[in-house]
């Protein structure tokens, strides 16, 4: 498995040897998971119910020395640590071993590099492919106000209305990443996915998106991998000057390293694509991870008028301007209520991807987004009786008992008790009653109607 | 002539190929509609204005003497390219026969080759460097006002969201106008010309695709530039497969006619330079202009700064009845914002006809500036108001009508733009000449303003005193912004059918409370008490804002 057919070895130069003992420390540190706090992860996954979101988990690492998300300082110790070990590793080299090239060495870092980011941007390939990654926006987004959402919430609910550019963009990615399987096609694939990158980091840094390191890191591989034909492309297309190509050839002596090579690349590929794929796919049709999948109050879809409102014992009007009033109150179909009112909410700012969270703690409908204070609930249809928590974590505190009446198939009627307990405001303190007849609003919105019925005739709404 | 030496034999079918792909390809470079070449003659080069150079770049093109439709359809505005396309075929074909009966063959192609590069360089370059420039000086996405902040996500249109979903972030479209920008300067040089093509059909193989999946409208014109990209790699693709692929030694591309002529050296030099001037030194300047002073999707001359900001309802009388506040009731107004510009927008629950068009083109009077209400549901209305600050009232013209404007007039077909609209249509029907008639019953302009001789009470709609109050809308930008094509449009400007509301307004507390009181679009007399919200928006704005408000 060593050197080359047709090539003279050529020695390296000083520095190139300096540089690569520096890149090869470097990127193996940041590509390979030596990180213990990975293999806690590795441990933790149930592999008889194995789901899309362990092995997107997996495939999503980082190597991190502070606790949190990795960022810069991360790769800034790891350049200290690549530095101070080339140098401890050219004063051996130059005393003991004289190596002339590090051809092979190359090689090996070059193949470590591909396959690590060919699996991370599979991971997200797939998770757009099968739109699971910016879901079509909940009743309750799509009765949010346009100002009332962040940047980065923005940017998803506007990918989430057209499932099929999502697609689009999870095809380039697969593509790109199944190219850099292979030596040839590597720097093409390596390409593509720099230029796809360069605009998602752009897109994070514009958007405010948590994605913003990961994806620079991941460009930083490709980058890397695109480097070792970087001369020949630029002699080639820029100076126009004749291109001699990569000469260099991996030699597999023997059968056991030829199997060796094909049953590693063989499983590496089944896991993380074959495998990963249709664990994507079953779970955008049975398991998407972004809204709760327990289904709500039967029948009860939709957004609803506050008709009447009744706190402890006044009655208030309508009014925009109130704290207290609700002003709408829609049920998703699965167990979330969202009540729209004046009363201010203290943002859930996460933004970045935590797919395979259980049921309750998925927060997808709320992050970013102020304007509705969002519910999750567990219904007893015996004694119809609706037990509400406050979803966001600034509101952890809230809980709500209500009573549900259905007198007309458009009505529901709630009645009950809650406090909004410690930290929050709004609703009163301590207990609170409430008495609200919610009435359902026949509501069209011209984002599907327009779609129904295109653009170029009239419409009226 | 040449510096290296080139196949010196072409074979038949490379032959074949070129002659079809110089017909096809010289052919959508050029444009085809008669208005391009009457808007450009009609420039006037000493007071330019952005969208003229922007007209020059994007223009419709491909052979549309037969029509842009087969079999009856115009296959989602594809169709002229198949037309020019099977035109080509025949030409090539009928040129190839002619050459080989005559024995005037010739063995290569080379220098022609060169020249079909260079032109299809110069044509994607320009025209993308026409639109790059209205993202670099971020314009073409508008980031949205109140009324668009206060409208719900679901009421919008996909199109509409995907606009303003870059409008928030100046940024990141100026990001995109880079691309854009170097993308087409790339390809005025033919050592670049390749990372050009590459990062052209990269950046608008993606808007293509956001243009079907959003409905954007601008996908054939986007796809022109995907297929010139794709013409323009076709050279070097053989020899990237053959390096990377096949691993095989290549060389590298290096046929290039001599210009070693004086008047060939200057006639490149000189054509080269007055492309650079114009598309990259005078386009920026001009769009600079437009970004800073006059911003050309959102209404140019500033609102009242007394009145700026949202509003809660807290009284509204129709005909002095009180109409209480409910969601659910069909005439009073719910909610009320003045702009930073000079629109009212306010909402009623009550179903309403939509603009569903993208609110671009090319309008230069504010009242027409309707990006804020296209695509835009959910019950708002938009008016845009001329103020007579000394007797202070409002005089309102709805941005909504009923028979909107062609827009992109020059752009033709194949530039997704001036495709017969309404507009067109209602020309020839009773509905057009009524229009007609009445147009022509208004004689008398005041630039900028319309007048109606009488409005429905035997008065003018705005006094000649008020008038004078208000002063002209032309001038009310500032004056580094002038330009030739304002004042024209101004100048030209017709009475048209549009719902109209007089307004006074007072001011009470400080402005945290507005009364407007007067008469509204149906006649009615209204009595409006406004109380001021301050609401902090969860969307932070941007340090890069467009206009002088």
């Amino acid at each position: 498995m060593s050197n080359t057919i047709n090539r003279k070895a050529v020695a390296w130069k000083g520095y190139e040897k300096f540089l690569f003992r520096l890149f090869f420390i470097y990127f193996f540190l940041q590509a390979v998971p030596l990180d213990w706090k990975y293999y806690r992860q590795v441990f933790s996954i149930d592999w008889s119910s194995l789901g899309y979101g362990a092995i997107f988990n997996l495939a999503h690492y980082a190597p991190r020395f502070t606790s949190g998300t990795p960022g810069y300082v991360d790769w800034g110790i790891l350049l200290a640590i690549a530095f101070s070990g080339a140098i401890g590793w050219t004063v051996i080299d130059t005393r003991r071993y004289h190596v002339t090239n590090y051809d092979n060495g190359y090689y090996w870092l070059r193949v470590i590099v591909r396959y690590r980011l060919a699996i991370g941007i599979i991971a997200y390939g797939f998770i757009k492919l099968f739109p699971l990654l910016s879901p079509y926006p909940s009743l309750s987004n799509l009765n949010t106000e346009y100002g009332d959402f962040t940047r980065w919430k923005l940017f998803s609910l506007s990918l989430g209305i057209v499932p099929s550019y999502e697609s689009f963009l999870g095809a380039v990615e697969i593509v790109g990443g199944l190219l850099l399987f292979y030596r040839k096609t590597a720097s093409i694939g390596a390409f593509i996915i720099a230029v796809f990158l360069g605009n998602v980091f752009m897109s994070n840094v514009a958007y405010g998106g948590g994605e913003e390191v990961y994806s620079l890191y991941l460009s930083s591989l490709a980058l890397f991998v695109l480097s070792y034909d970087a001369v020949r492309l630029l002699n080639l297309l820029l100076l126009q000057r004749a291109a001699a190509p990569n000469r260099y050839r991996p030699v597999f002596a023997g059968r056991g390293r030829r199997y060796a090579r094909l049953a590693f690349k063989t499983a590496f590929i089944l896991f993380f694509v074959v495998l990963y794929g249709f664990k994507t796919r079953s779970g955008y049709k049975h398991a998407p991870y972004q809204f709760p999948t327990s289904k709500g109050l039967p029948g009860a879809a939709g957004i609803y008028n506050v008709s009447e409102f009744i706190i402890g014992k006044d009655t208030l009007a309508y009014s925009k301007t109130d704290s207290t009033r609700w002003q709408d109150v829609v049920f998703e179909n699965w167990a979330t209520l969202s009540i729209r009112s004046n009363r201010p909410v203290l943002l859930d700012s996460n933004n970045s991807e935590r797919p395979g969270l259980p049921d309750d703690e998925r927060d997808y409908e709320l992050e970013g987004s102020a304007g509705r204070h969002y519910y999750t609930y567990t219904n007893d249809s015996v004694n119809r009786l609706l037990t509400l928590r406050n979803k966001n974590p600034h509101y952890a505190g809230e809980r709500w008992v209500l009573h549900y009446e259905r007198p007309l198939g458009s009505r529901i009627v709630l009645s009950g008790v809650g406090s909004v307990g410690s930290g929050g405001e709004g609703v009163g303190s301590g207990k609170d009653s409430v008495y609200a007849v919610l009435d359902r609003i026949d509501k069209k919105y011209l984002l599907e109607e327009a779609r129904k019925r295109g653009r170029q005739g009239g419409l009226s709404l | 002539m040449s510096t290296a030496t080139p196949a010196p034999v072409w074979t038949g079918a490379q032959k074949l190929a070129f002659r079809i792909a110089a017909f096809f390809f010289i052919s959508i470079s050029i444009p085809n509609s008669v208005e391009w070449y009457n808007t450009v003659f009609h420039i006037d080069w000493t007071r330019l204005h952005y969208r003229d150079l922007y007209d020059i770049a994007r223009f419709g093109s491909g052979i549309n003497l037969f029509g842009d439709h087969l079999f009856g359809s115009n296959l989602l505005g594809y169709a002229n390219w198949i037309i020019t396309l099977l035109i080509s075929i025949a030409a090539g074909v009928i040129w190839t026969v002619v050459v080989r009966r005559r024995g005037t063959e010739r063995k290569e192609y080379n220098t022609f080759y060169y020249w079909l590069r260079v032109v299809v360089r110069y044509r994607a370059g320009i025209g993308i460097i026409g639109f790059g420039f209205t993202k670099l000086l971020p314009v073409q996405m508008p980031y949205p006002g109140l009324g668009l902040l206060n409208t719900n996500f679901g009421d919008l249109t996909a199109q509409k969201i995907f606009w303003l979903s870059v409008g928030i972030v100046p940024w990141y479209q100026v990001f995109a106008g880079v691309i854009e920008v170097t993308a087409g300067t790339l390809l005025f040089f033919r050592r670049t010309t390749t990372l050009g093509a590459i990062l052209l059909f990269g950046a608008l193989g993606d808007i293509v695709y956001v243009n079907f999946a959003y409905d954007g409208g601008v996908h054939v014109y986007s796809s022109y530039f995907v297929l010139l990209a794709a013409f323009l790699l076709a050279d070097d693709l053989p020899r990237l497969y053959n390096l990377l692929i096949r691993e095989r030694d290549t060389q590298p591309h290096t046929y290039y006619p001599s210009f070693s002529a004086r008047w060939l050296k200057i006639a490149r030099i000189g054509l080269k330079g007055l492309t650079f001037f114009l598309f990259l030194g005078v386009l920026f300047y001009l769009q600079l202009v437009n970004f800073l002073y006059d911003p050309y999707k959102q209404p140019a001359v500033a609102g009242l700064r007394t009145l700026r900001g949202s509003y809660a309802v807290t009284e509204f009388r129709l005909n002095n009845k009180v109409v209480p506040y409910s969601p659910s009731d069909s005439l009073g107004w719910k909610e009320v914002e003045f702009e930073k510009w000079s629109s009212l927008s306010y909402v009623v629950n009550k179903a309403t006809p939509l603009d569903l068009s993208n609110g671009g083109g090319d309008p230069q009077r504010d009242v027409n500036r309707n990006f804020e209400i296209t695509g835009v549901a959910g019950g708002r209305r938009v008016f845009h108001y001329y103020a007579d600050t000394i007797d202070k009232v409002l005089y309102l013209e709805d941005k909504y009508k009923a028979i909107p404007d062609r827009r992109n007039r020059a752009a033709g077909a194949g530039g997704d733009g001036g495709a017969p609209g309404p507009a067109d249509i209602a020309a020839t029907t009773g509905r057009g000449h009524r229009k007609g008639r009445e147009a022509q019953a208004q004689p008398r302009y005041d630039a900028g303003m319309e007048k109606s001789p009488k409005g429905s009470n035997g008065k003018d709609w705005i006094s000649a005193a008020a008038l004078a109050h208000i002063g002209k809308e032309v001038d009310q930008i500032d004056p580094r912004a002038a330009s030739t094509r304002r004042d024209q449009e101004y100048a030209q400007a017709k009475w048209e059918k549009r719902n109209r509301m007089v307004l006074r307004y007072d001011t009470i507390d400080g402005g945290n409370r507005v009364i407007l009181s007067g008469i509204n679009e149906r006649n009615d007399s209204v009595y409006i008490v406004l109380d001021r919200i301050n609401k902090n928006y969860v969307l932070t704005e941007s340090s890069l804002q467009a206009g002088k408000y």
